[in-house]
């Protein structure tokens, strides 16, 4: 039996759906539960206790699964009208995010599908929550309607998989009541071969291969994954990452003298092609026009992301076991470099110095006793890290030119994952 | 004047082709194209899971309560075993963040985590689990 609030009893029902039960045992109380005093909450308990009595001993399982369908080829839809119309009926039919997209035809999909060798009638796996089957020719559909070109599919293909494994919790992020988003990272010769930007503001616009790739991505993860506000996308605001994710390249042209790319610290050759994505909360930015050294810049970093409790292990203890990511700007990378910092050197220093006071978390934090059994007693000015160790601080050069470097922290089970780029 | 009309005459030649490869969209009655579209949407593909019957009574039970994390869950949910325990008798309550702390944190978590925590929930036996979902 499952308790849920008003406004969480959908996402609870969605979820038990797409797990494979039709028909959960749910009882329903008034939002909220948190945040309220304990004599609320008791009332609230009380209020609904002759309902759990009920439930606990009448309720039956009764509905059935849906019967499931092939999953290719798709079907097929008829409108009428100009490009304005179709666009205004795919967003009626729940089949765009209201951003403008290009009708995918038969021969536009077709097309499409030239730009990979995948067959069309490929399973690459279900997407959460609503657990739609996604197919290579249904990758083709959204990339047609994204603006992708053909030779994006590989790239599209290899984030999606990413996406894909349970490793990287698409579910989570895309239900979540956070801002959170997809961080799709390209490297290696694809990079430049598609046009993917890398360099000044890479993530940002006017740049075709990342925003079409982008937008691809988050299309599928609405339509294909249903994952839509105001449920099962539950976020208590949003923001433009759901239209078009953070994607860019690793500026691998400027990583410093001695420093690896982000794919071959991941395990790959430095000419393989790699995507790697993970959900992640919106980022950091640290501006840092001052420092002259190493152990001012890592100071400023430090202090950054240390009082941000959104952002990183102190917001939910599941973070601290998972890995976070430090986008690099050039120059703040060449400041560390040009002092004989290699990366591990940085990244153990940062480390070392972002703590957090445990007199930080609220006291109704499941945290907080948590943090005593990993790190035995602790008094309130007890340093906690963000991440229990530093080998969790990924390094990325990211952008080009400018004072500035970005910290990605995960979203709660999101864990990065890195796929080849295959044809 | 021969030389104009020849021109016209090479121009249509040349633009022939050009009409012939642009396909014909029908158009309706009413003037508007008509669009065939492949579906985006895609096909729910779901495996059915199959729930255990509730127990026709929670006299002599054993009832699992589960805490995700989520603030006041734990308290809500300790009045809920209160009331059972005074309106059921021989009814055993077992506190999932008391026996198992480590089953509290991963909110939010991967599929496999939340397997391997209804595992070491399910190691207790309970006949019903009830579980707060907040927030």
């Amino acid at each position: 039996m499952t308790i849920a609030t008003t406004e969480f009893a959908g996402l609870a029902k969605d979820t038990a759906l797409s797990q494979g039960v039709a028909d959960g045992c749910f009882v329903t109380v008034s939002h909220p539960m948190g945040m309220i005093p304990l004599a609320d909450i008791k009332e609230k308990a009380e209020k609904a206790f002759p309902q759990i009595l009920k439930a606990a001993i009448e309720w039956k399982p009764v509905a059935k699964l849906p019967p499931q369908k092939p999953v290719y080829p798709a079907g097929r839809l008829e409108f009428k009208g100009t490009v304005e119309d179709i666009n205004r009926q795919l967003y009626a039919s729940g089949f765009s995010l209201g951003l403008p997209v290009i009708p995918p035809t038969p021969e536009s999909v077709a097309a499409m599908l030239k730009g990979t060798n995948r067959k069309p009638d490929e399973v690459l796996g279900m997407v959460p929550p609503r657990m739609g089957a996604l197919t290579v020719e249904l990758v083709a559909i959204h990339a047609v309607m994204a603006g992708c070109k053909p030779e994006y599919m590989p790239v599209l293909i290899a984030a999606l998989e990413g996406l894909l494994d349970p490793k990287a919790n698409w579910r989570g992020a895309t239900t979540t009541t956070a801002t959170s988003a997809f961080l799709v990272i390209a490297n290696g010769p694809i990079v430049d071969r598609i046009g993917i930007a890398s360099r000044q503001g890479a993530a940002g616009s006017s740049h075709h291969a990342n925003a079409s790739i982008g937008y691809a991505v988050n299309l599928i993860a609405e339509i294909v994954g249903g994952s839509r506000p105001p449920s099962p996308d539950k976020s208590t605001l949003g923001g433009p990452a759901d239209f078009v994710c953070w994607i860019f390249g690793e500026n691998e042209d400027a990583l410093p003298k001695g420093w690896e790319p982000f794919h071959v610290d991941r395990g790959f050759n430095r000419s393989d092609s790699v995507v790697t994505v993970m959900g992640i909360y919106p980022p950091v930015d640290n501006i840092d026009h001052w420092s002259v050294t190493p152990e001012e810049h890592i100071n400023w970093w430090a202090h950054l992301v240390t009082p941000l409790l959104s952002i990183g292990g102190p917001a939910w203890i599941t973070q601290m076991d998972q890995p976070h990511i430090v986008g690099l700007g050039p120059e703040h990378a060449q400041l560390l470099a040009g002092a004989g910092l290699n990366k591990d050197q940085f990244r153990k220093a940062f480390w070392e110095k972002a703590r957090i006071p445990f007199s930080a978390w609220p006291k109704g934090s499941p945290n907080t006793d948590l943090l005593i059994r990993r790190f035995g007693p602790v008094k309130p000015e007890t340093p906690i890290p963000i991440t229990f160790k530093p080998e969790d601080f990924l390094i990325v050069i990211a952008g080009g030119s400018g004072k500035h470097s970005h910290f990605f922290a995960p979203f709660p089970g999101c864990f990065p994952v890195s796929r080849l780029v295959r044809k | 004047m021969k030389m104009c009309r020849i021109w016209q005459k090479l121009v249509i030649f040349l633009l022939i082709p050009i009409f012939l490869a642009i396909p014909v969209t029908p158009l309706s009655e009413e003037g508007g194209q008509r669009w065939e579209v492949l579906n985006p949407e895609g096909v729910i593909k779901i495996e059915p899971m199959k729930i255990n019957p509730h127990p026709s009574t929670l006299e002599g039970k054993t009832v699992l309560l589960r805490w995700n994390g989520k603030h006041n869950g734990d308290k809500f949910l300790d009045r809920v075993g209160e009331l059972l325990a005074q309106k059921v008798k021989g009814i055993k309550i077992i506190k999932s963040w008391e026996v198992a702390p480590e089953t509290v944190d991963p909110i939010s978590g991967s599929q496999e985590r939340s397997i391997e925590l209804m595992k070491k929930l399910a190691a207790f036996k309970p006949d019903l689990v009830i579980g707060s979902q907040a927030d």
